[in-house]
């Protein structure tokens, strides 16, 4: 029961959550300098057709009234009409590049998970050796390297030097993005390196404390194998940190790669943020926007259910209260 | 769960693998097909906003007439013949037999339309103070239209180049399909259409050019900046690469692919005629003599008189209106002098708007600073992005820099930014002899009597004109294999004649 009232709280905070971003990016884009009116016309611009446009774009109208047109029709499933593009639903946009960005977020976390675990873990259990020195020190450099100093290099060594891999991430026309798999190698590895200095620090840190526990000490003089002890015992409680870390980082991995999508051209959420942003396309940036948070609350959400599930302790404590 | 992610991450690699292996083997194409990256938002309206980027608009729709880029001449294209005996009626013969993409006939009443939906109130057509000296059009058959100016215009039929004056089919709504479906008489029609991403064009096999398009197939990717572009041409992704900077042009020239200039724009220097300091034309000469033309010549990364062009009228050095008047030359001593005459003997402090990123920006303006520097102008230089710019600054500043594309006829451009009431007069320039020879230029019929005109235009603007006129030339980048690339000053590109030459 309590469980359910905790789940029925959480939903309620997302929808106050939703609610409120979509305001925030109404008002920050209501401050912006310049409109989509504007950005459509150009320097072509006479203030005649400025008004005109604006006009027939309902941007005359006070920015309560269009935020309650907006919020209605969204209300009713409908997230609108492009701005910048006339006649262009969002839907039609907007699912396409989510999907996108969904394959590629997969393809990451594919990549980025089992390596940044395996090597924490194997940082963490031979902790002070040199292995554990290569590897933190491989994680430390990776997490300082920005992703568009890393897509660089990656496309610099394979696409420029070894020409091995696609240079941009482009889907070609009149095909799809199964047929190119090949563009999701660069910018995966990409958000793979910003990834694995935290992902596998926080199992190293945590696998080293969960070692030294006394559990640990008394299955090991119980003489069980020591690959069974690793991964049968303290691998499920030193997950749970990294768990956390990943579970946070969903929402920026499924819509929020701005910088690697557009690095590397790849028709995704985060390169569809960045053109509504630049075009003050206020439909679109809502779109984009609240599915991105959508996904940060569910990931946090679900990061609270695994961790309950991995953790027994907090499950009943919450059960208890 | 290990075993799940293994599996699955096998199962990528793999599929990546078949992926890597399969694009080495071309795949045999019959079809003879010109990709073009495009960045967006370079949209622009074939009527007012409904359209897309220039390369689509130019492949989708046809003009009345259009020009010829190697000669500069108005040449047909859905208009046969034109003619008018006075200049204030014209009389225009529409091509016979030519389809619309969803198989309707092309007749005068689309012309009509065409032109009449440029005085729509609700639509604030971009070319509605151009065409209000219609006053009335004639349809008197099916492909006959006459058209009765309020004025005598000898290049009215200039207007008709535009680029948001393609013609439309008066039984399509565009304001509803216009984005998503444009459909026009063109070379090419529009067969899908991502939205942000793509659209794929195939032949018009019913195109009224016998012959034309020489491409099946015509696939434009919409990019989101220039870089991006210019990867894919580098990757062999795409054949065409359009609105590449002069880095750009030297890192890809030296790769080997093909760069050509179809034009040259206007960056135009607007020193505002209603404000201190430039009300004062001593203080407007006195930064025209700090300019060294070679200079800003360099730091555009061309040479003055082939890539870069200077001079202190609104008229391209290129065109066959302009008089050749010598360049001013420097002379700081001079500026200095001008200035203290004009009440500013220890130099004043001035304010320069202009849009950091768009091409030639931020070198022009950092080369003005220091240039005008010597004589006493300390310029404070405000840089914005191009929106911004354009939103908040352009046409309201003390010193503007801003980029204009250039006009087929000059007097298009000078009702637009430099008669005292035009639209766009960014240097709020106020002359009654401006205005007055600006008026006569668009009426004059007599071409010599015209020249004239023009010619006097420019001397006023050398003795006390707003405006210092850069021209930068435009690039376009390709694979070497691409032929006949057509893109005259109208910005729209003429692909019906592009090949690829394997």
């Amino acid at each position: 029961m309590s469980f359910l009232r905790k789940v029925l709280q959480r939903l309620g905070f997302m929808i106050i959550t939703l609610v409120a971003m979509s305001l925030l990016i109404f008002f920050l884009v209501e401050i912006m300098p310049g409109d989509v009116a504007q950005m459509v016309l150009g320097q072509s611009v006479t203030p005649e057709a400025l008004k005109a446009l604006r006009e027939s774009m309902g941007l005359n109208d006070p920015f309560y009234l269009r935020y309650l047109r907006w919020f209605t029709g969204l209300l009713r499933g409908d997230l609108g009409e492009s701005l910048y593009m006339r006649g262009v639903q969002i839907s039609m946009i907007l699912w396409r590049k989510v999907f996108h960005s969904v394959i590629l977020a997969l393809a990451a976390l594919l990549f980025y998970v089992p390596l940044s675990i395996f090597f924490g873990v194997l940082a963490g259990v031979r902790s002070g050796k040199l292995s554990d020195s290569v590897i933190s020190f491989f994680g430390l450099a990776t997490m300082a390297l920005p992703e568009f100093v890393s897509g660089v290099l990656l496309i610099t060594l394979f696409s420029v030097v070894l020409k091995a891999l696609p240079i941009t991430s482009v889907i070609p026309i009149g095909e799809s993005i199964w047929g190119n798999l090949d563009i999701l190698i660069l910018p995966a590895f990409s958000v793979t390196i910003v990834m694995f200095g935290y992902v596998s620090r926080m199992q190293r840190s945590s696998m080293i404390q969960v070692m030294s526990s006394d559990y640990i000490r008394a299955a090991e003089l119980k003489g069980l194998p020591r690959a069974y002890v690793i991964f049968r015992h303290a691998l499920k409680n030193a997950l749970l940190p990294t768990i956390t870390i990943i579970g946070m980082n969903m929402g920026w991995l499924f819509g929020g790669l701005i910088v690697v999508e557009t690095l590397f051209g790849y028709p995704g959420l985060g390169s569809l943020t960045m053109t509504a942003i630049k075009t003050r396309d206020v439909p679109l940036i809502e779109a984009c926007v609240l599915f991105i948070t959508f996904i940060f609350v569910v990931s946090t959400f679900i990061t609270d259910l695994l961790y309950g599930l991995l953790n027994p302790r907090i499950r009943f404590s919450g059960a208890e209260q | 769960m290990k075993k799940v992610c293994t599996v699955l991450m096998a199962a990528l690699l793999l599929l990546c693998a078949m992926n890597l292996g399969a694009g080495g083997q071309q795949t045999v194409e019959e079809k003879l097909i010109i990709r073009e990256a495009s960045q967006v938002p370079g949209l622009i309206t074939p009527g007012v906003w409904d359209g897309q980027t220039l390369s689509l608009n130019s492949s989708i729709y046809d003009f009345l007439a259009e020009l010829d880029p190697a000669t500069g001449e108005l040449v047909p294209s859905l208009a046969t013949e034109w003619n008018s005996e006075d200049g204030q009626v014209w009389t225009v013969k529409l091509r016979k037999g030519v389809k619309f993409h969803d198989g309707t006939d092309f007749a005068s009443e689309d012309v009509r339309f065409t032109i009449e939906r440029t005085q729509d109130p609700d639509l604030g057509h971009l070319q509605k103070a151009d065409f209000a000296i219609v006053e009335r059009i004639d349809t008197p058959d099916e492909y006959t239209v006459v058209f009765h100016l309020a004025e005598v215009r000898p290049t009215f039929m200039y207007l008709m180049t535009a680029y948001n004056m393609c013609v439309l089919s008066s039984e399509y709504d565009y304001a509803k399909l216009g984005e998503m479906k444009p459909m026009g008489t063109g070379p090419f029609v529009l067969k899908e259409m991502v939205p942000k991403e793509s659209a794929l064009l195939v032949k018009n096999e019913e195109y009224w050019n016998e012959g034309y398009p020489k491409a099946d197939e015509l696939r434009i990717y919409f990019v989101p900046d220039i870089d991006s572009s210019v990867s894919m041409l580098e990757a062999g992704k795409v054949d065409v690469c359009p609105f590449i900077n002069t880095i750009h042009k030297q890192n890809l020239a030296a790769k080997g692919f093909k760069v050509v200039s179809p034009y040259q724009e206007y960056r135009f220097v607007a020193l505002s005629a209603d404000r201190e300091p430039f009300d004062d034309n001593r203080v407007r000469l006195a930064m025209k003599y700090c300019m060294d033309p070679e200079i800003l010549a360099k730091v555009c990364q061309g040479e003055l008189g082939s890539d870069v062009y200077y001079n202190e009228t609104p008229i391209l050095n290129v065109l066959a209106q302009y008089k050749d008047i010598p360049l001013r030359g420097r002379d700081i001593n001079k500026a200095k002098q001008l200035l203290a005459e004009a009440g500013y003997p220890d130099g004043l402090s001035v304010e320069l708007y202009y849009a950091s990123d768009h091409p030639y920006g931020q070198e022009l303006t950092q080369a003005i600073k220091e240039l005008a520097a010597p004589a006493g102008f300390d310029i404070q230089l405000k840089g914005y992005t191009r929106d911004v710019y354009l939103s908040q600054y352009w046409m309201d500043g003390p010193m503007l820099l801003t980029g204009w594309g250039p006009r087929v006829d000059p007097s298009m451009l000078l009702m637009l930014a430099y008669q005292s009431e035009g639209p766009w007069n960014e240097s709020h320039i106020d002359d009654a002899e401006v205005d007055e020879l600006i008026a006569k230029i668009s009426a004059e019929v007599d071409e010599a009597k015209r020249q004239q005109y023009y010619d006097r235009l420019q001397e006023v603007f050398y003795e006390r004109g707003t405006v210092i006129n850069i021209q930068v030339p435009y690039f376009v980048a390709m694979r070497p294999e691409v032929k006949d690339y057509r893109q005259p000053p109208t910005f729209m590109v003429q692909y019906e004649y592009t090949y690829i030459e394997e």
